[in-house]
């Protein structure tokens, strides 16, 4: 289909997130939306899809204006939405997942599911997308799992397919299939509208690049464009794609991991026998498909999973299955994946988050009572050296942008005198500023002298951190290396080729 | 003050209108006298002025006697003050006011605690109950001097609720056992023991075949302020339950425990990885919520009641349940549970006086107190009903999902 | 999010499992033991117990059996036996699934050792049987309250919302039944008008929390306590004046012709009121949506994830509305089933059957069938500890009547950790 969105304005209160926003895609083309977290690309796509209405501007399909009143007319008129976060019902089978909204009848409105399990099959047979319609979903590996919700998509015979950020849970590898995929897909006819703040991907599948920022559309690129030109559209400004950091001078082993197991809530163990050390003064970037037990570890590290054998040491210390307590206390600084969730507390003030690993520690506390002056005081310090930006430390931490609620994290640990800092997917969803921010400060803390482990599922991250990288695949390590190693070996370590395995 | 519904005390205020409202809907159509004066409303010409009237007369008494029956009643306290004479009766209304909310602002109090920490403490009528019984057993069966025997008695009235507290609490925190099911079976539980306790052991009161339990000694009663002669009931349990406010204020502001109760109410996750221990969180939660509801039951028992019978509680809308509502009218705050409360008292107050003057029963007021609830928990319907210009107010949410 | 997920992160499930099932098994132990020491060789060697099949109510009596007399030793030493070896299945092999089933085997077989030795002769109790079809049919008439609350729980919560009112919808159902049974002598049209009453506070919770998203226990649990208040209100204003239309009496038994003749099953299955010929349609019914509609697909997909609900276009909100109204229903018309095995209305004498209903639902793992299982654990336990005392056990009546509660206390404890409820359970569904 020939999709144009002409002049999109949708703004939340006095936020305009979508300002006058007009582009043209092809049948037949891959056309990008680039731009960084907090742009409006996903609010773009949720007025595309039908689950927000625009407050100005119009949709208009192959020439004709439409309105959706929700996301099943989208559906219908053609367009597929393959979504960041899967939406896809865990403990129902493929199948299931698949007809949801449109399954086949018999008498007394059940489910015909052979009908539905021979469409599937069709369907997956003519896009190459191999899945076993009976499985259930929860059980299948994430890459799997996105070919369902593109299955999902095509069966409904879409005409345009929307994939919002579809390579943050692949291997290289698997972006490649996937790319693979979306030429077959536009050699056929559809139309595919891929968004992304990923420069390489976009270079590399684009026919048409469109580039966001602050929700108004600032130009577009052809796939030939350099990625700084890229980048500096992006964020409107000269961009420092790599981190300044001292020279590599390892010291003493400050961490060590050896031999670990963990299992999950299932009793599979998701941590199958890892060893690794941290040297004073290194960052050891931990790269992986999310969903290979590097949350598990991570976990496991700061005490909140149950380590089932295997030792932890810490400067010496054996940490094994303390409490976090013990462990924040020994010296440990985390930074969790979740911060809305594990971070933070979003209905307390700023003030109140910024001491919430150590609030009884003095001068926070005394006897049992808190001491709410020096709390202010403290929180006032980190707010200007930090550069957090709110207006007021009594704020709930909800009103700060994603961005500052991250810096209140790293304001937090790095302030509290720790001597090693575990940090998981650090600048997830954060806006570039922010993500030049968070680097800075973790090599801060590694040229002086600190060790640090910094688990990321960017590549671009792991190599501009990472003085070592070593790769987690299905519970092990596949290997450590160093920076110089190639993307597309740390890409098939990612797949579970070990390093000794690798073709020279 | 703007007329936001961000503001609470608006919408309270509101809310209790509208349940006042309701509740006034409620006495029309279930009154024989009103709804047969409107049967007969296109009888005559002035028929439905008599039918209104009618109506205002009897849901006005209604109101007006709940009134005098729990505050004051104008012409009395115009009488006191000029003649100087009768200050005993007006001033029964606030004193029964004020001896039912006793016990009513520690119980919610213990409540509100377990809502800030995002816990379901239903428990808080078999708790009381616990606590009353431990408490009366050392008050009646022992005797001391009374500066030993009073705080014993109210100590071991404590650890009766913190006893009955602990079930769900380590239930809940080695289990992951749900604390709403556990609690109110824990309820049924203590009835039943309750019953047991003033029937078939030592406890019961000698020489009575009844479910009444023996009188706790003087040596252990809380005396009324202004004495046994003036008739008012009002006793020193008000500092008690003063006391209990002012400990709840500094304890969730100010002391590092209640601190970790409430992050571990807002983000339980985020409690855990901040190096809380959400087990022992859980269980001196409960310990704390039932030891402070064990003390209110006991303090029913050495201030008013003097004995535990089979109906403890019980009789007066579940004193756990009213906790509850309480606390949500007073948004889990202590000092808004302390007015929540003295409202509340005087709306149990003052229904009793009020099915005693017109007959009501006095559920009616239980069932007012319901709705106001109702709309306070949902700020967002009362904005809608009264077009309110919208803040940001939240519902009520206490965090809490489904069965864990 | 609640505090249990704490817990329960910290300590691996396999570890929990062995830890809990160790725990189960050794009860399981402990009570076989006591069977054998307390009720076997607590028995003198010639005493004998008595079980009869024949119902107490004569008419449409089924085949007479006759009596079966048991040396009560050996018997009771036979079941605790038993007992002792599923409880060292359980300890020594723990098996992964049907923990649970076996648990309750063993309570089940331990209750029927307390009854033999009960009406032993020579013995301190009147009595010298044990019936047993009128224990079943007895214990039938709580089963089916329970079913139809456990039922509601499982349409309100497969859809994602959290029904703590069925003890609201039970009174109201019973309060309105008796009335329009009272005055209509037709049990067919205060069901409906049970219904209504039910459907109608399940609209009034849907109401508050899908679209005000006010805390659905906190909604519920101020339903129940107004409801409950509001009834023993009418109660007086409308009850006492006119005590005419509390005169519900007891629904008729309706024998289906040839099977109710059958010993036990007969009387059991086939010769009861139409309340509990609805109860087995109903549970059919919902089973049948459930799991093989179009419609029941939606259900579960809402409970489950409603946003991907949403983005294939269903409508969550209305999902949410129609189901806990027609659970709501579904326990109106228990309310009035209740009433119609109690022949009355009485304030507050569903004493709580509302919230063992829910326990009854999480044992049965949000599946109509698991909850009749569950359902009917639970309610012969009630019914036998309500009856027990007639058998002059040496245990305080008062105590017995706790005996239900703790019931349920022990299984809501016994089983976390390895239930899973739809994972939208209980959470407010915020659209953007």
């Amino acid at each position: 289909m020939r999709l144009e969105l002409r002049g999109i304005t949708k703004r939340f209160g006095s936020l305009t997130a979508n300002d006058n926003i007009s582009i043209t895609v092809e049948p037949g083309q891959i056309h990008s939306l680039l731009g960084e977290n907090g742009a409006g690309k996903s609010t773009l796509m949720n007025v595309l899809f039908g689950l927000l209405h625009p407050d100005e501007g119009e949709i208009v399909i192959d020439g004709e204006v439409i309105k959706f009143a929700d996301s099943g007319e989208a559906v219908r008129r053609g367009i597929g939405m393959v979504h960041q976060h899967f939406m896809l019902v865990p403990v129902f089978s493929v199948t299931e997942n698949v007809v949801l909204g449109f399954e086949p009848t018999k008498s007394l409105n059940r489910i015909d599911y052979k009908k539905a399990t021979d469409d599937i099959r069709r369907v997956s047979k003519e896009f190459n997308l191999e899945v076993d319609p009976d499985a259930i979903v929860e059980n299948l590996s994430v890459g799997i799992q996105q070919r369902v919700e593109i299955l999902k998509a095509l069966s409904h015979d879409a005409e345009l397919l929307i994939l919002d950020e579809p390579t943050a849970v692949l291997t290289p590898q698997e972006i490649e299939a996937l790319m693979a995929i979306m030429r077959s897909l536009a050699a056929s006819g559809k139309s595919i509208l891929f968004i992304t703040h990923k420069l390489k991907e976009v270079r590399a599948i684009a026919d048409v690049i469109t580039i966001i920022r602050h929700g108004k559309v600032v130009g577009t690129a052809e796939p030939t464009a350099s990625e700084s030109e890229l980048a500096s559209l992006m964020v409107g400004r000269e961009v420092e794609l790599s981190v300044q950091k001292d020279a590599y001078a390892p010291g003493q082993i400050v961490f060590e991991i050896r031999d670990l197991v963990v299992r999950d809530d299932r009793g599979l163990a998701v941590v199958d026998g890892v060893s690794l050390d941290v040297y004073a003064g290194e960052i050891l970037a931990l790269a992986g498909v999310q969903g290979n037990g590097q949350t598990e570890l991570v976990e496991a590290i700061a005490g909140m999973r149950r380590i089932e054998s295997g030792t932890i040491t810490m400067n010496g210390r054996d940490i094994t299955n303390e409490t976090p307590r013990n462990i924040l206390d020994a010296g440990l600084g985390h930074i969790p994946e979740d911060r809305q969730r594990d971070g933070l507390v979003m209905t307390l003030s700023v003030a109140d988050n910024l001491v919430l690993n150590t609030p009884r520690r003095a001068p926070f506390a005394s006897h049992g009572t808190r001491n709410l002056g020096a709390v202010a005081q403290h929180a006032e310090q980190l707010v200007k050296d930090f550069d957090i930006r709110t207006t007021s430390v009594k704020e709930p931490v909800s009103s700060l942008s994603g961005g500052n609620q991250q810096k209140v994290i790293v304001a937090r640990e790095l302030s509290r005198n720790i001597d090693f800092l575990v940090a998981s997917q650090p600048t997830r969803g954060l806006d570039v500023g922010s993500i030049e921010y968070v680097h800075r400060q973790i090599v801060i803390h590694r040229n002086r002298g600190n060790g640090s482990l910094v688990v990321s599922s960017e590549l671009d991250e792991v190599y501009a951190l990472g003085d070592r990288i070593a790769v987690m695949y299905a519970g092990k390590i596949s290997g450590i290396v160093d920076p110089s190693t190639s993307r597309e070996d740390i890409g098939l370590m990612m797949a579970g080729t070990t390093v000794g395995a690798l073709s020279d | 003050m703007s007329l936001t519904s961000q503001n609470p005390v608006i919408v309270t205020i509101l809310a209790l209108v509208l349940g006042f409202v309701v509740g006034a809907f409620i006495i029309i159509f279930t009154t024989a006298t009103i709804l047969d004066a409107f049967r007969g409303f296109f009888n005559s010409w002035g028929a439905p002025g008599h039918a209104f009237k009618i109506t205002f007369d009897y849901v006005g008494a209604a109101y007006r006697d709940m009134f005098t029956g729990s505050v004051i009643d104008p012409a009395g306290f115009w009488h006191s003050l000029t003649t100087g004479k009768g200050w005993d009766n007006t001033l029964t209304p606030i004193s029964e006011t004020l001896t039912y909310a006793t016990p009513l602002v520690i119980v919610s109090i213990a409540v509100g605690i377990s809502f800030q920490t995002g816990l379901f403490n239903i428990g808080g009528n078999g708790q009381a109950v616990l606590g009353g019984i431990a408490g009366a057993v050392i008050g009646s069966m022992i005797k001391l001097p009374m500066i030993i025997h009073l705080p014993l008695t109210l100590i071991a009235g404590i650890l009766g609720g913190a006893l009955a507290g602990a079930l769900p609490g380590v239930l809940k925190a080695y289990t992951g056992a749900h604390e709403v099911i556990v609690t109110i079976m824990e309820n049924y539980v203590i009835y039943a023991f309750l019953l047991y306790v003033v029937l078939s052991t030592p406890y019961q009161q000698p020489g009575q075949a009844n479910d009444i339990g023996r009188s706790v000694h003087s040596s252990a009663q809380l005396p009324p302020i202004f004495g046994e002669a003036s008739g008012l009931r009002v006793s020193y349990g008000i500092f008690i339950a003063a006391g209990v406010v002012v400990f709840a204020w500094w304890f969730l502001e100010r002391s590092s425990l209640g601190f970790d109760f409430r992050v571990t109410g807002a983000s339980p996750s985020a409690a855990k990885a901040s190096g809380i221990s959400p087990r022992a969180v859980v269980i001196l939660v409960f310990l704390i919520s039932g030891g402070l509801a064990g003390l209110a039951g006991i303090v029913q028992v050495v201030s008013t009641t003097h004995y535990v019978d089979g109906t403890f509680l019980i009789g007066d809308a579940g004193i756990g349940f009213t906790a509850i509502t309480v606390a949500l009218l007073g948004r889990n705050k202590p000092v808004g549970i302390l007015w929540a409360a003295l409202l509340f008292g005087a709306l149990g107050v003052g229904g009793r006086a009020m099915q005693a003057a017109t007959g009501i029963p006095f559920d009616l007021a239980t069932v007012i107190q319901s709705i106001v609830v109702l709309f306070v928990a949902t700020p967002v319907l009362v904005k809608e009903i009264f077009r309110l210009r919208a803040g940001k107010t939240q519902a009520l949410q206490l965090g809490t999902q489904g069965w864990g | 999010m609640t505090i249990a997920e704490a817990p329960t992160n910290s300590v691996p499930k396999i570890a929990i499992h062995n830890t809990r099932t160790k725990v189960i098994g050794g009860i399981m132990i402990v009570l076989a033991l006591f069977v054998i020491f307390v009720f076997a060789f607590g028995s003198s060697p010639g005493a004998h117990s008595q079980l009869t099949f024949d119902p107490v109510n004569t008419t449409n009596a089924p085949i007479r059996l006759g009596t079966l007399t048991v040396l009560t030793r050996w018997c009771n030493l036979i079941l605790g036996l038993a007992m002792l070896g599923l409880g060292i299945e359980v300890f020594w092999r723990q098996p992964r699934r049907g923990v649970m089933a076996r648990f309750g085997s063993v309570a089940v077989l331990m209750l029927l050792a307390l009854l033999f030795w009960a009406v032993r002769t020579p013995g301190p109790s009147q009595i010298s049987y044990v019936n047993l079809t009128s224990i079943l049919v007895g214990s039938s008439e709580v089963v089916m309250v329970l079913i139809y609350g456990a039922l509601s729980g499982v349409m309100c919560e497969r859809s994602g919302v959290v029904n703590i009112a069925i003890e609201g919808q039970f009174i109201a159902g019973a309060f309105i039944g008796t009335i329009v049974a009272s005055e209509t002598s037709n049990f067919f049209f205060a069901a409906i008008v049970g219904a209504i009453a039910g459907g109608l506070i399940g609209l009034l919770l849907a109401f508050f929390a899908v679209r005000y998203l006010v805390d659905q226990i906190i909604v519920g649990i101020v339903i129940v306590t107004g409801i409950s208040f509001f009834s023993a209100y009418l109660n007086q204003q409308v009850f006492t004046p006119y005590p005419n239309l509390n005169t519900g009496n007891i629904a008729p038994s309706l024998p289906i012709p040839l099977l109710y003749k059958i010993p036990i099953i007969g009387p059991l299955f086939f010769n009861q009121s139409g309340f509990f010929y609805c109860m087995i349609i109903f549970v059919c019914l919902v089973s049948f949506a459930l799991f093989k509609t179009r419609y029941g697909l939606h259900v579960r997909a809402v409970g489950e994830h409603p946003d991907a609900a949403a983005t294939v276009g269903i409508n969550v909100a209305r999902v949410r509305y129609i189901n806990v109204a027609l659970g709501g229903a579904v326990a109106g018309i228990g309310g009035v089933a209740f009433m119609a095995s109690q022949g009355q209305f009485l304030p507050d004498y569903t004493s709580g059957f509302g919230y063992i209903a829910l326990a009854a639902m999480i044992f049965g793992r949000w599946r109509p069938s698991g909850a009749v299982v569950a359902s009917i654990i639970f309610g012969m336990g009630v019914y036998l500890a309500a009856n027990l005392q007639e058998f002059s056990v040496p245990i305080s009546g008062e105590i017995l009547q706790m005996f239900p509660y703790l019931i349920t206390i022990a299984v809501v404890a016994g089983l976390i950790g390895r239930v899973r409820p739809p994972a939208a359970d209980g959470m407010p569904y915020i659209r953007d």
